[in-house]
């Protein structure tokens, strides 16, 4: 059985629709992104998952157990780890003692093995923790009970870029010790460094379902040239280059072609300055897997009248 | 079992000795100005007073120790100082993790909700039990200093009798911490709520036509000066605080069972 089993899950709050009948599973021991702007309804799965909101339709089993049954969910939670997008520990306790009522309530017995590797000040209390100490000790606590899942709501929100490259490198360690993983990000680089799989959410619809290679290959790259003789008119001829946005000293696209083919065409001109970046997600989507209208549009409507 | 009861109580502990050591003080300053009071004519006092200030505060019998403390602390401090204090805490207890978004890292515990909920309510007892312990015997003590006396069973039963009627007061608070989603809402509506039934009763109960109304206040069914004055107190208002007690928590989980977070 699915690691994480979805169907068809669907969460009306009433005046908006969070999510809109999803449908996907994880498997046991991999590394499943859940990626997605913004508002997009991560979140919302996340919290119906682990049977913080009820579903208003379709049903989901995390480690065989129905989320919506309170009582049966509770022996699988105990192999759940859950780090929230907000984790709001008590102000005035410290570290250790948030850590300690967690492990005295789940068991802790990879608590020292994580403490080394994120290091939240845990003999100060919470008031003083920065947001990315704050994180460090949201993983501990996700983790220190050796869970055969954790969840995580944008794990590496308000780290530091060292801390979180040390985290990607954790989750990767992770799954060889088999631990399956499933965690939500709005930041496509960092769900391509480490997922074996993603789920693409947009307006509370799952609009794709690829392993990484996929991915990598559909997402292209944003380029942004100066030139100072003209670039643009040369363009359209190559492969992959679509959504040509001309400046006054540059022009802006995205590639998704071969990058020697590229580089050989900008070697033909004289570029002053170049950056080749991730394209913002809410492009990729777009491109890949919109349909028509971005989101973002319909709201400039608005605010127009 | 009780992992959250014992976390939330720690929380509770320098509350609670600074509301125990509060309350103490002021019983001293009771105590002490009943020694200077003696002598006075109380008939006097009452005559000068209006008849629903005597109804509401419960004053009578200023003359005895046990009547003076039942006005001046009992009726003041425990049955509307305490009432509100612990609709307020309990107002806060639920409303308070979901607003702060503390509430989803704690449903994630292999802990039911009906469990959870049951345990953070058990914290109250601790500021329930220390206060009504300590101060009871701080009471105690300060009597026999001033060289009066009181039947030290008078005293228990007062303390022992106030607990029903607190443990509602928490069950209201509970009941509304469960229902919205911001502390200061809870806590405000536990208190405003607990006051207003506390005037329902004082007020309405002299006019016979809505005397029913006085029925649906908590505190009709816990009166202390008698108790201290001569040990009288109706065990059915007992029964019916911890019915009371029992049906809001009820319906409490039923809510929390249902709501989303």
């Amino acid at each position: 059985m699915a690691t994480i089993e979805v169907t068809d899950l669907t969460k009306d709050y009433g005046s908006v629709l969070g999510v809109d009948s999803v449908s996907f599973t994880v498997e046991r021991g991999e590394i499943f992104g859940f990626l997605g702007p913004n508002g997009a309804g991560k979140t919302t799965t996340i919290r119906t998952l682990l049977g913080l909101l009820a579903p208003t339709a379709g049903t989901a089993t995390v480690l065989g157990a129905d989320v919506r049954d309170d009582g049966a969910f509770i022996d699988a939670k105990q192999r759940i780890g859950y780090l929230p997008a907000q984790l709001g520990f008590n102000e005035e306790v410290t570290g250790e003692q948030v850590l300690d009522y967690h492990a005295s309530v789940k068991g802790d017995r990879r608590r020292d093995e994580l403490l080394e590797i994120f290091t939240p000040p845990v003999e100060r209390p919470i008031r003083e923790y920065s947001t990315g100490n704050e994180r460090m000790l949201g993983i501990v606590q996700a983790f220190m009970h050796d869970p055969e899942l954790v969840i995580m709501d944008e794990p590496t929100a308000g780290l530091d870029p060292l801390k979180q490259e040390e985290f990607n490198e954790f989750v990767r360690s992770e799954r060889e010790r088999g631990t399956t993983i499933f965690f939500s990000s709005h930041v496509l680089s960092e769900v391509r460094r480490v997922c074996d799989r993603v789920g693409i959410l947009r307006d509370g619809e799952l609009v794709g379902l690829e392993d990484i290679e996929t991915l990598l290959d559909q997402g292209g790259k944003r380029v942004q040239v100066e030139t100072t003789d003209d670039l643009e008119s040369a363009l359209p001829a190559l492969d992959g280059v679509v959504d040509v946005n001309s400046f006054a000293d540059g022009v802006q696209f995205i590639y998704t072609g071969d990058y020697n083919t590229l580089l050989r065409e900008l070697a033909a001109h004289d570029v002053r300055e170049i950056e080749i970046s991730e394209p913002p997600l809410e492009d990729v989507f777009m491109h890949y897997y919109g349909d028509g209208e971005p989101a973002q549009s319909g709201q400039e409507v608005e605010s127009n009248v | 079992m009780f992992e959250t009861t014992r976390y939330e109580a720690s929380r509770r502990v320098r509350g609670t000795a600074i509301l125990t050591i509060a309350i103490s003080l002021y019983a001293a300053f009771i105590v002490w100005y009943f020694t200077v009071l003696e002598g006075v004519d109380y008939e006097a006092v009452f005559e000068s007073m209006p008849p629903a200030m005597i109804e509401a505060f419960g004053i009578e019998a200023l003359a005895t120790i046990g009547g003076f403390l039942g006005t001046q602390i009992y009726n003041f401090v425990w049955l509307l100082g305490l009432g509100l204090y612990f609709a307020y805490a309990a107002g806060g207890l639920i409303a308070g993790d979901i607003e702060h978004e503390r509430m989803d890292l704690l449903l994630s515990f292999p802990v039911s909700r009906s469990r959870l909920l049951v345990e953070k309510t058990l914290s109250l007892l601790l500021p329930l039990v220390t206060l009504n312990v300590v101060v009871g015997a701080v009471i105690y003590v300060l009597v026999q200093a001033i060289g009066e006396s009181i039947d030290p069973m008078y005293l228990v039963l007062a303390h022992a009798l106030s607990i029903p009627y607190l443990l509602v007061c928490i069950a209201i608070g509970v009941v509304l911490s469960v229902l919205v989603d911001r502390a200061a809402i809870a806590e405000r509506a536990a208190i405003g709520l607990i006051f207003v039934l506390f005037l329902v009763e004082s007020v309405v109960g002299g006019a016979s036509e809505f005397e029913w109304i006085q029925y649906i206040s908590p505190t009709y069914y816990y009166d202390p000066t008698p108790i201290l004055i001569d040990g009288s107190y109706e065990l059915l208002d007992t029964g019916v605080l911890l019915v009371a007690f029992v049906v809001l928590l009820l319906i409490s989980q039923v809510l929390f069972q249902r709501r989303d977070i």
